[in-house]
């Protein structure tokens, strides 16, 4: 698969789970990855973890924040 | 035609090009016959002491057919009595008046030291004076040149002791063989300095003669470091120049110096904040008469720019250096391969497999031609293509519009630390 496709597929999961009222609530990297967890951002939603590989992904996910909003109020995730 | 004059810390001079405090202004007849031939100053080779000779002295790089694309000495300062110099300063400065005569210096970290020469050099008539802390060998086993430049302490202390006496504008000259040159340059500022000058020259070995196992260059079988200088040094002479442009805690103006050869390389030092220039390996390649064509060129450049004078130059691309942590990562480019001019030999192919993000495909088009074509998708924007490809105008680094806000590093990491109430990564300055 090509790098493009790689970055794509994580771009597409982060897009849907917006498009769907999910808000970013912390994004935590390390050796394995960005793991981006999103609140709900309605009833009958749970939360979710993305665990991000792609350099590509990793920077759509910030600039995402960076561009939509301030940072989240706290929320209670239930996590 | 622009008036090319200028004024770097008090120090009048005709054009910005001098040249620098090495063998081409080791006496009078030589400086008197640049001054003929165009250049606008020249830094005296160093006066000091002691004076002593040494044998052999140079060695050059060659690169891929390229005389001296770097140069190496193990020469020290003037190897002449310095009343001899002082005699002969004083006959061109009274010859070229209008030229600029900056005498380099270079003795004992000891205030009585400097005073006496400061006092004996001014007396002459020059028009300011350059202390070299630069040197990289010789002297510096002695505790001057690179050795005092080395302790920013030092640099401060001696610059301090010459303004004590100085009477014309003081350069102090900065040694590169060091982690981060803007410390010793807010010293220099600190001890009064009027003006810098960036680089000397940087350790060096040129290399080994594989047959006779000796170094080149040696003495009688032995070698030592050397001075590394010429084009080679330009890229790392103009990072130099321009992180003390920008710095706020330096602020004094930049005599710029380090592989320049042409009158292009004159004009990238001052764009980065460089009020003139200082020019040696060039000379010592090509003669004095290569200031004709950078005088030509940039007389020439500045008219195409419409600008009145080489001054309105300086220091315009220093806002345009910056911080790693403050590029745009939502900044993107691709490399686009025009088949009109492409020859087909595929470096750009084996470069980008080999070494890149392997996005330039080898197909074959409808007419059954053999054609490299970018997945823009996959291209990184890294530039490798463009750099290997030796037919001129076969690829083009597009800039695309993503339509994504800009984003620089430390942004991102505010966001991310916003988001988990905690710094993730330090900012990167």
């Amino acid at each position: 698969m090509s790098a493009f496709d790689e970055f794509d597929q994580e771009r597409q999961a982060i897009d849907t789970l917006l498009e769907q009222g999910y808000q970013v609530i912390s994004i935590a990297e390390d050796l394995d990855g960005a793991r981006v967890t999103f609140a709900p951002g309605g009833p009958g939603q749970s939360p979710v973890e993305l665990l991000l590989l792609t350099a590509d992904a990793r920077k759509h996910v910030t600039t995402v924040v960076f561009a939509g909003s301030k940072p989240a109020a706290p929320i209670e995730t239930g996590i | 035609m622009a008036d090319l004059s200028i004024d770097l810390a008090g120090i009048k001079s005709p054009n910005p090009f001098w040249l620098a405090s090495a063998p081409p202004t080791n006496t009078g007849y030589q400086v008197q016959r640049a001054f003929e031939a165009g250049w606008g100053g020249a830094v005296w080779k160093t006066l000091g002491e002691p004076v002593i000779n040494t044998s052999s002295r140079f060695a050059a790089v060659h690169f891929n057919g390229q005389r001296v694309a770097g140069f190496n000495n193990i020469e020290l300062i003037t190897d002449r009595p310095l009343e001899v110099n002082l005699k002969e300063i004083y006959e061109t400065k009274k010859r070229f008046p209008n030229h600029a005569i900056i005498a380099s210096l270079m003795v004992e970290p000891k205030q009585e030291k400097w005073h006496e020469i400061v006092k004996r050099v001014e007396a002459v008539g020059v028009d300011g004076l350059e202390l070299n802390f630069g040197c990289p060998h010789g002297m510096a086993e002695r505790g001057m040149g690179a050795a005092s430049g080395q302790q920013p302490d030092l640099v401060q202390a001696q610059t301090t002791w010459v303004k004590e006496v100085a009477t014309t504008p003081v350069i102090v000259k900065l040694t590169p063989n060091i982690t981060d040159i803007t410390v010793v340059a807010r010293h220099a500022v600190k001890g009064g300095a009027d003006a810098i000058s960036l680089i000397n020259t940087i350790n060096s070995l040129a290399g080994v003669d594989i047959h006779s196992w000796n170094t080149i260059p040696n003495v009688g079988g032995q070698g030592a470091h050397g001075g590394y200088c010429g084009p080679a040094v330009k890229p790392i002479a103009l990072s130099m120049v321009a992180e003390c442009a920008r710095d706020r805690g330096v602020g004094v103006p930049i005599s710029g110096i380090g592989g320049i050869s042409t009158w292009q390389d004159v004009v990238e030092f001052m764009l980065m904040g460089s009020t003139g220039i200082q020019v040696c390996t060039a000379v010592m390649h090509h003669g004095f008469r290569i200031v004709e064509e950078m005088i030509d060129g940039l007389n020439n450049y500045l008219d195409d720019k419409g600008l009145a004078s080489v001054t309105e130059l300086i220091g315009k691309s220093v806002p345009k250096y910056s911080n790693w942590g403050d590029l745009d990562l939502n900044y993107k480019v691709v490399a686009r391969i025009n088949e009109d001019n492409c020859i087909n030999c595929n470096k750009c192919h084996i470069a980008c497999e080999d070494a890149s993000h392997q996005c330039i495909d080898m197909l074959t088009n409808a007419e059954g031609k053999a054609i490299l074509q970018v997945r823009e998708e996959d291209c990184v924007g890294c530039n490798l293509c463009s750099i290997v490809c030796p037919a001129d105008g076969a690829i083009d680094m597009v800039a695309l519009d993503s339509g994504v806000a800009p984003m620089t590093w430390n942004q991102r990491n505010q966001v991310i630390s916003g988001l988990n109430g905690s710094y993730s990564e330090a900012e990167v300055v």
